[in-house]
C-alpha cells in the first residue's frame, strides 16, 4: 500500500457527457494507469457535477486506482470558471505530476485556462504520450504544421504537466465489475459566479461518431479517380458491417462529407481493420489510421508510399478490383 | 464598442515544405499570411465596429516582419496596430505568448470592451492563447464562437461544443475565439494595402515598453519545450501482392476470413 494514494500521481480529468459515445476519458485512465504503472504511481480519475457517483465508479471499473470527486449542484453545467476554480485548488492540495484531459471541445476550451492559472506547461492534441522513468518526464507528442510533423514536447521545470489528448488514441480497458478503488469527495469550496449563461443547447446535426466505433473503416483517396467509385465503398463497409471514411483531397473533391475526414485533421480511428483504396499514405492522413489492427491498401502504383505500412497491399485498379470484390462478397456475405 | 483582435503571422501551410532527412521546416519560399481564423475574428469585429462604434485595435507578438500582418490589418480598415517585439520573445510558448499579449492589452487605453482571437492557428495548432489571456486579465472567455449579437452589457454568442449548438449570453468585458462560418473575409480592396504602408503608424512595444522581465517572455519565460521533431514510426510491410484482379479479391477474402470479418467458404455451404 502507498503511503499516499493522492499526491504525486497521474490525474485524468472525467468528461462523463454523452457518456456512451465519448470514450475519451476511459481511454485515457487506461493508458495513465499504463503510465503511472511505469513510474510506480497511482492513476487518479477526477470527476466534477452535481451527482457523479455512477460515473466515479465506472472510473474504478475502467481501471482508475483512486477517483477524486466533486458533487454540487454548481457544477451541474461544464463551465470552464467553475471547473478551473475547483481543479486548481485540487491540483494545489494534492500535487499531480501529470494531469490528462481528452482534446474534447471543453477540454480545449477549459485546460488552457487551467494551465495558466497553475502557471505550467499545456501541449494540445497529443496522439502518444510516453514517460521517462529515470526523470518521471511525460513526453508528449502532438501534431504540428499541419500535421507534416510531430513534435516532442516536455514540461521540465512545471508541474503538473499538462496535455490534451486527441479522442480514439489510446484503447481503454475492459469494464471489471470486481474492480477496487476509493472514492474520496474533497472539500470543493466557493465558486466563483457563472460569467457564461447557457441560453439555448441542441445537438449538431450532423455529428456522427460512428466511424470512430467501426470495427471495419474503408477509406477511400482521391486515387479512386471519381465520385461513383468512391460511393462503392459504402458498399463494400455495409457488407463487412463497417463504416466509410475519406482523406482530405477525397474531402475536398467533394466525394465525402468533412465528417468523414480521416487523419491529424479529422478523426482517428483503431478499427480491427482498414482498408484504404486509392490513398498514397500521405502523413496527415496515417497518423489518423495507424492504430488499426491490420491495413488493407489497394493501389494502382506499386511504389504508392502506404503500402509500406499495410499488412496486405494489392497493387491493382480499384476500376476492376472494388467491383469483382463487391461480387464475391455479395454472393459470400 | 472598443475591440482589440489578437493575430499571429503563419506560415502558409500548402508553401510549407520539409526536409524529412533533417525533420526540419525548409523556410525558404514558405510565404507569411494571417492567420485565417484570426483574419475572420478582424472581419467581425470591423463588423461590429460598423454597428456598435468604437475602436479596432490589432496587436501581434511575433519578429519585425511580423509588421507586415497588422498593415494588411490596417488596410482592411483597423484604427490602430501594435507590433509587440523583442529579440527576447523569441522560443515563446503559449504561456509566455499570452503573458505578453495579456501585458500589451492592459496598457492599451482604454482597456478594451471585447478581445477577438482566432480559435486556432495553422503552424501550432494549440488553441490556447486566448483562453490563457482571458485568465490572465480575468475575463470571461468563450472559443469557438461563429455567431455574435450585441445586447447591452452583454454579448449573444453562438458556438458549436462537442456535437451541441450553444447560444451563451456572456457579460463584457469578455475574451472570444472566433472559428469559421463568422463572416466572410473579404477582398482587400486596390490600393489599401499600400495606402496602409505609407499613412498608418504601427506603434512598437518592445520588453522594457511592456514592463517584463526576460525570464517572464520568450524561451525563458515557457513552461514547455519542444525535445525533437519527427515523423510516426514506420508499420512494420507486409506482402504486397500483384497480379490479375481476381488474384487480388481472392487474397483479400481469405486475409478476411482470416481475421474472421468473414466466415470461411466451406463452413457456409
Amino acid at each position: 500500500m502507498k503511503k499516499n494514494r493522492l499526491s504525486d500521481s497521474i490525474w485524468v480529468f472525467g468528461d462523463y457527457r454523452n457518456y456512451f459515445q465519448n470514450r475519451v476519458t476511459l481511454q485515457l485512465i487506461a493508458k495513465g494507469k499504463e503510465l503511472a504503472k511505469e513510474l510506480d504511481k497511482q492513476l487518479i480519475a477526477v470527476v466534477l457535477g452535481d451527482q457523479v457517483h455512477q460515473y466515479a465508479m465506472e472510473y474504478v471499473a475502467h481501471g482508475a486506482d483512486v477517483v477524486v470527486a466533486g458533487e454540487d449542484p454548481g457544477l451541474m453545467e461544464y463551465q470552464v470558471d467553475t471547473y478551473t476554480a475547483v481543479l486548481a485548488r485540487w491540483v494545489e492540495a494534492f500535487k499531480p505530476q501529470i494531469l490528462l484531459a481528452g482534446a474534447t471541445s471543453f477540454g480545449r476550451e477549459f485546460f488552457p485556462r487551467l494551465a495558466k492559472r497553475l502557471h505550467t506547461g499545456l501541449s494540445a492534441d497529443c496522439v502518444a504520450l510516453d514517460v521517462e522513468k529515470d526523470t518521471g518526464l511525460l513526453v508528449q507528442t502532438t501534431p504540428s504544421f499541419g500535421g507534416e510533423l510531430l513534435a516532442e514536447v516536455v514540461t521540465p521545470d512545471h508541474k503538473p504537466q499538462m496535455a490534451t489528448v486527441h479522442p480514439g488514441i489510446f484503447r481503454e480497458l475492459p469494464h471489471d465489475p470486481d474492480a477496487f478503488g476509493c472514492i474520496i469527495y474533497p472539500e470543493i469550496g466557493p465558486l466563483p459566479e457563472i460569467r457564461v449563461k447557457r441560453m439555448r443547447t441542441r445537438p449538431q446535426q450532423t455529428h456522427d461518431i460512428r466511424l470512430e466505433d467501426a470495427a471495419v473503416v474503408v477509406a477511400g483517396g482521391i486515387g479512386l479517380g471519381s465520385k461513383e467509385l468512391f460511393g462503392m465503398l459504402s458498399e463494400l463497409a455495409d457488407l463487412l458491417g463497417g463504416d466509410v471514411g475519406a482523406t482530405r483531397p477525397a474531402v475536398y473533391a467533394g466525394w465525402a462529407e468533412e465528417e468523414r475526414l480521416l487523419g491529424q485533421t479529422g478523426k482517428n480511428v483503431r478499427p480491427k481493420l482498414l482498408i484504404s483504396v486509392g490513398t498514397s499514405g500521405a502523413l496527415q492522413y496515417t497518423t489518423g489510421i495507424q492504430g488499426a489492427e491490420t491495413i488493407i491498401a489497394i493501389n494502382r502504383d506499386p511504389n504508392a508510399p502506404f503500402f509500406k505500412i499495410a499488412d496486405l497491399g494489392l497493387v491493382g485498379d480499384a476500376v476492376t478490383v472494388l467491383p469483382l470484390l463487391l461480387d464475391a462478397l455479395r454472393k459470400r456475405v | 464598442m472598443e475591440i482589440v483582435v489578437c493575430i499571429k503571422q503563419v506560415p502558409d501551410v500548402p508553401t510549407v515544405r520539409m526536409d524529412r532527412e533533417r525533420m526540419t521546416i525548409i523556410r525558404e519560399g514558405v510565404e507569411s499570411v494571417i492567420n485565417p481564423l484570426d483574419y475572420i475574428a478582424l472581419e467581425a469585429a470591423l463588423e461590429l465596429r460598423q454597428k456598435a462604434g468604437g475602436h479596432v485595435c490589432i496587436i501581434t507578438m511575433g519578429p519585425v516582419q511580423s509588421e507586415v500582418a497588422l498593415r494588411e490589418a490596417l488596410a482592411v480598415g483597423a484604427d490602430q496596430a501594435i507590433l509587440l517585439t523583442d529579440p527576447d520573445f523569441a522560443g515563446a510558448d503559449t504561456l509566455a505568448t499570452s503573458h505578453v499579449l495579456a501585458r500589451a492589452i492592459q496598457k492599451i487605453e482604454p482597456f478594451p470592451d471585447l478581445i477577438l482571437c482566432g480559435m486556432q492557428t495553422t503552424d501550432s495548432d494549440t488553441g490556447h492563447v486566448g483562453p490563457q489571456i482571458a485568465e490572465e486579465l480575468g475575463l470571461p472567455q468563450v472559443c469557438g464562437v461563429n455567431e455574435i449579437h450585441r445586447e447591452g452589457k452583454f454579448l449573444v454568442v453562438k458556438r458549436l461544443s462537442d456535437g451541441f449548438v450553444d447560444t451563451v449570453k456572456v457579460t463584457l468585458p469578455t475574451l472570444l475565439t472566433v472559428t469559421k462560418g463568422l463572416c466572410p473575409v473579404r477582398d482587400l480592396p486596390l490600393g489599401a494595402l499600400e495606402a496602409a504602408f505609407s499613412t498608418k503608424d504601427v506603434l512598437e512595444w518592445n520588453m522594457t515598453d511592456l514592463d517584463l522581465k526576460k525570464e517572464e517572455v520568450g524561451f525563458a519565460g515557457s513552461a514547455t519545450q519542444v525535445r525533437r521533431l519527427r515523423t510516426p514510426p514506420p508499420r512494420g510491410s507486409g506482402d504486397i501482392i500483384e497480379g490479375p484482379p481476381d488474384v487480388l479479391v481472392g487474397h483479400l477474402l481469405r486475409r478476411l476470413e482470416a481475421l474472421s470479418i468473414l466466415d470461411e467458404e466451406d463452413e457456409k455451404k
